[in-house]
């Protein structure tokens, strides 16, 4: 069992007091998290530094209008933080900063990493219909019981790692039939206790990971599962994923609203991926007929072979994508079947090595020439 | 008054009248597969349907039988034609004919990156259509078959319809609208080579109108003369000109009223998650590597937290509203209010109406019309000594403009 602190108030409430606690014993200087942007349910992140501009954040709002990890990211980029902040978010936002902080993209010094056991997040656009209001009660509800909620993205839906492995405190949401009268923070890490000593509330024991995490986990398998049906080695061959990316604008707001796709311009983006008139002329005359701009396939599949190893599965891609291209559900099944061959669990440890990072020269020799 | 209104206001417009035989977008196609067969033509841009999906996309042919599946008239705008065109001539001028099929605003937005340099001209032959608009992206995507049918009835009855875009319904820039602006040159370079229209038609005839002598090459291909007088086409554009002129206006001022002052302004973009999609459809947006996606705005935690501590908050991604005003004062003035932008926003922030809302106020202010004349200089490319003192401080020569007027 692992210690934890008690608040007897809602889960949200709990958590805001805590948050309130760090900011005004200034065991951090600022906080990183969700915050009410109008009364319509629409939110944003924030770094907050006073405890008035608190009152307006929504730490456990079920949305993600950015992959938290690359605002992390971009926050530590220049150097770490001198100064201790705090940083609430989702487990897929953890796992990204992870990865990225082992691409050198980012520094974890100083950063208490709080998340919580997560029952996923609306599509983006719910925060446009003015909705999100209405959709929250029945999405706690589902999360108390421990449900898929039908409403969160597509891929919220088959996620079967909403425990944040390395976070310093945890947040217990799915399967907790109090979160209405009480709220539990697990501290997972010698960090994560200092930070909360003094804290006000009751030391408890606590588990993260519980029988009904465990049927939440076989839940969301079984639905993943089924999704990937859709995707079978026909469907993903050149021909099936023309058909799926057909209606690609080449706009490339996936690969800027990932947070793996790191680089300040994108090798798609940059002269390397622009033809001389000739080309078109000389492709014409073989093919007949091109789309314009060319290559939209091209960039995906360039993508997925840069950044699948460490696709921790947010489905920021899907959420994005102008044209409603299931992006997620084809990067997800190749990620998982790149991080299979190579047994990486992106995000998991933060002192394991990208694959990409290490070379083996007994490795994958069935692949090589004999 | 320089040459392209002496000849509106002079005489009827005129050009070749043809019947439709069966469909128009059929009529259309037949005429593009002749001047591909007679070699006027060696290849065709136009939106086609991919098989099998209800996608549409540009598509370069050559080949007569992808014609059948192209739409010279989709429902939806994919990619911006302008920008599709840059793609393919951005590094050089074709050795080989080109027929680009394309709406008025993706011409204009052409002939704007013509003028910044993204777009060569040669051997390539602009070709407009009258648009009744085009439908939103997302929704289309979400229900192309409702959505395309929908969008036929628009076509059939020629009017605006609210299903449409909002920067569609008030698009005043539909047709071959010929327009004074700023150039004190009397050349007058017309955007298209050759103009297809089919409003004031009742679906029984289209007619060709040759602006240069591109055009008027396509026309000989065709063996068609242009003598025919456009009497009811020009009525039709006139009339529906004339409408949406007045709506154009109440939304002007509509936006302007919503989005006046740095609040108001900071609301309207509120749920933007800064994610630079508006842009990077945007035809005019050229840049390879924008100002706001490069390290220049990197700053240390130090330097965030300072800011976050004098309002008690910072925002994440950083200054949402900055990248909109930076964006905008580098593209108002050629903005053509495609729209494209708010199709391609995730977070449909009605970014699209906000531009063109400021585009044509700034555009108005330096008499510029974006994409109307080829030979037009770009207005922040010419300087002129006596423009815009009034701005100036202290404003000396404020006298001396006075005493002109």
């Amino acid at each position: 069992m692992a210690k934890a602190l008690k608040i007897n108030k809602n889960t949200e409430e709990g958590l805001l007091q805590f948050l309130e606690f760090l900011l005004e014993n200034g065991k951090v200087e600022g906080i990183f998290t969700l915050k009410k942007l109008n009364e319509t349910g629409a939110v944003t992140y924030s770094l907050i530094t006073n405890t008035e501009e608190l009152k307006k954040a929504v730490p456990l709002s079920p949305f993600m209008p950015v992959n938290a990890g690359k605002v992390l990211s971009y926050f530590t980029l220049a150097e770490k933080t001198e100064r201790p902040v705090a940083a609430v978010l989702h487990p897929c936002e953890l796992r990204a900063f992870i990865e990225l902080v082992k691409r050198v993209q980012g520094s974890m010094d100083n950063i208490l990493l709080i998340s919580t056991t997560c029952g996923g997040v609306f599509p983006m656009a719910f925060m446009n219909n003015g909705n999100a209001a209405e959709q929250l009660s029945p999405y706690k509800e589902s999360v108390k019981k421990a449900e898929i909620f039908e409403n969160t993205r597509e891929t919220c839906q088959g996620c079967e790692n909403f425990i944040p492995h390395l976070a310093d405190i945890t947040v217990l949401m799915v399967g907790k039939k109090d979160t209405d009268k009480e709220c539990v923070i697990c501290l997972n890490s010698a960090k994560g206790e200092k930070f909360a000593s003094e804290a006000p509330g009751n030391a408890v024991s606590a588990e993260v990971e519980s029988a009904e995490t465990e049927k939440l986990t076989s839940k969301r398998k079984e639905h993943k599962e089924k999704l990937f049906e859709n995707y079978d080695k026909n469907r993903l061959g050149i021909s099936g994923l023309s058909k799926i990316f057909a209606a690609c604008l080449g706009c490339h707001a996936c690969g800027e609203a990932c947070p793996i796709c790191h680089c300040t311009l994108c090798d798609f983006d940059s002269k390397t991926c622009e033809y001389r008139p000739e080309s078109f002329d000389s492709e014409l005359e073989r093919k007949g007929g091109l789309k314009i701009p060319p290559g939209t396939l091209f960039y995906h599949l360039g993508r997925m072979s840069h950044m699948a190893v460490s696709c921790i599965a947010c489905g920021m891609c899907s959420d994005v994508c102008p044209v409603d291209i299931p992006v997620s559900d084809v990067f997800i099944k190749a990620g998982d079947a790149l991080q299979d061959v190579f047994q990486y669990d992106p995000g998991k440890d933060v002192e394991e090595p990208v694959p990409w990072g290490v070379f083996k020269e007994e490795e994958f020799k069935e692949v090589g020439e004999k | 008054m320089n040459s392209s209104d002496k000849g509106k206001k002079g005489e009827t417009a005129s050009g070749k009248i043809l019947p439709v035989e069966g469909d128009f977008r059929k009529t259309i196609k037949g005429l593009l597969k002749k001047l591909l067969e007679k070699g006027t033509l060696d290849a065709v841009l136009i939106p086609v349907k991919a098989p099998e999906t209800d996608a549409f996309a540009w598509v370069l042919l050559n080949d007569e039988a992808l014609l059948d599946a192209a739409d010279p008239l989709p429902p939806v705008m994919t990619v911006q034609g302008g920008r599709a065109l840059s793609n393919i001539t951005k590094h050089g001028e074709v050795t080989f004919n080109i027929g680009a099929l394309m709406r008025p605003c993706e011409i204009r937005a052409a002939v704007e990156l013509y003028k910044l340099k993204q777009i060569r001209l040669d051997n390539i032959h602009l070709i407009s259509i009258d648009c009744p608009g085009a439908m939103p992206l997302q929704e289309y995507m979400k229900e192309p078959e409702k959505t395309a049918k929908t969008y036929e009835g628009i076509i059939k009855k020629e009017e605006k319809n609210e299903a449409l875009r909002p920067v569609c319904q008030v698009c005043q820039r539909f047709s071959l609208i010929k327009e004074t602006s700023s150039s004190e040159s009397e050349q007058h370079q017309p955007s298209a080579d050759l103009h297809i229209g089919f409003f004031g038609g009742g679906g029984k005839n289209i007619c060709l109108i040759p602006e240069t002598s591109k055009g008027k090459e396509l026309m000989e291909t065709l063996e068609m003369s242009s003598d025919d007088s456009l009497k009811d086409w020009e009525t039709a554009v006139e009339n529906k000109r004339k409408d949406v002129l007045k709506k154009r206006e109440s939304f002007d001022n509509d936006w302007r009223e919503k989005i006046g002052g740095l609040d108001n302004f900071t609301t309207a973009l509120d749920t933007c998650i800064n994610c630079h999609n508006c842009m990077r459809v945007c035809p005019v947006c050229y840049c390879q590597q924008c100002y706001f996606d490069s390290t220049m705005l990197q700053n240390t935690p130090e330097t965030y937290l300072g800011r976050a501590k004098e309002k008690g908050a910072l925002r994440f991604p950083i200054d949402p509203v900055l990248f909109h005003l930076g964006r905008m004062s580098h593209m108002a003035l050629s903005c053509v209010s495609c729209g494209a932008c708010e199709d391609a926003c995730p977070m449909s922030v009605p970014v699209g109406q906000i531009f063109s809302m400021v585009g044509d106020r700034t555009q108005q202010s330096f008499n510029y019309v974006p994409g109307n004349n080829r030979a037009e200089a770009l207005p922040l490319q010419s300087f002129m000594e006596d423009e815009f003192c009034e701005v100036e401080i202290p404003c000396e020569c404020e006298q001396t403009v006075s005493g002109k007027a």
